[in-house]
């Protein structure tokens, strides 16, 4: 495999882009993990500011047009709006799970169907979040199922 | 986002109709094994049926994230638009003619919705499974 690495000046973004035959492959989810573990976001309690890595955080909950930031313990409130969050965490382990939620795939410690038509996950921490069947396909894209 | 939902909807379609076929085959059986059917006016009539339920499925729409308690009100709403419209329907297409017959057509089409929830929520255990699985790999991968 070819590697490139291009040195830009600070006028610019940087990015990565990993061009593969198979996006589920384990070496993806590597580079793209690592990549995101270097994004950050704020996220306030009280008046207090912290710098949260994206791969901290459990998930991203709008209520009442507030945003909260969930980590394994503690709760953040955060400025950007769902779909700013969204586009912040675009190739990174967290996708979009319902109509109010992103949801970090790699914190899920498993998921169960409920009678109502959607899935239940339980994260890591023990705490449940619904998984929208509409929202379900990209989570199964984003494990390679 | 659109080939997921068309693939939904589409399945949804067939489960449907499928599970109207079930249920007429049985209450044919049970209360009328000798009715002759003119085939491409009753597959007609079904499929008319099937996109009625499907179509009333908009009951459960909402802005927001519908809570538990919000899917069972909806769901009670949902059944009961569907023998408010299905019942005067088939009536009118000559599927039931006596008090009784409107009782066994009522339950059948109780029996249907149940029989909706429950195909859906083995494929939804199905593709937990498949999700679990892949959870359960890439964890191993990781370890390794």
């Amino acid at each position: 495999m070819r590697v490139t690495v291009e040195q830009i000046d600070r006028t610019r973004e940087e990015e990565l882009i990993v061009r593969c035959y198979d996006p589920s492959a384990a070496w993806v989810s590597s580079v793209t993990e690592a990549a995101s573990d270097h994004r950050t976001i704020c996220g306030w309690q009280e008046d207090t500011m912290h710098r949260l890595r994206l791969t901290e955080i459990f998930y991203f909950e709008v209520v009442d047009d507030r945003s909260f930031l969930y980590t394994q313990a503690a709760v953040f409130e955060a400025k950007e709006k769902l779909y700013e969050f969204e586009r912040l965490c675009a190739g990174s382990a967290l996708f979009r799970c319902s109509k109010s939620m992103i949801l970090n795939a790699e914190k899920i410690d498993y998921v169960r169907p409920s009678l109502s038509g959607r899935f239940e996950a339980v994260l890591s921490n023990g705490e449940k979040a619904v998984v929208s069947r509409k929202y379900v396909a990209d989570l199964k894209r984003m494990l390679g199922v | 986002m659109l080939m997921n939902n068309i693939t939904l909807w589409v399945r949804r379609y067939v489960t449907v109709y499928g599970i109207i076929m079930l249920c007429t085959f049985f209450m044919c059986l049970l209360f009328n094994p000798t009715s002759e059917l003119p085939v491409v006016t009753f597959f007609g009539r079904i499929m008319v049926f099937t996109l009625i339920a499907l179509l009333s499925l908009a009951v459960y729409y909402s802005k927001d994230e519908l809570t538990v308690k919000a899917w069972w009100v909806r769901t009670a709403l949902h059944l009961l638009l569907l023998e408010a419209v299905l019942l005067p329907l088939a009536h009118f297409w000559g599927f039931w003619h006596s008090g009784t017959d409107i009782l066994v057509y009522a339950g059948f089409i109780l029996l249907a919705k149940a029989l909706w929830h429950l195909v859906d929520y083995g494929l939804n255990a199905k593709t937990a499974a498949q999700i679990n699985e892949r959870i359960r790999k890439n964890r191993l991968e990781k370890r390794t």
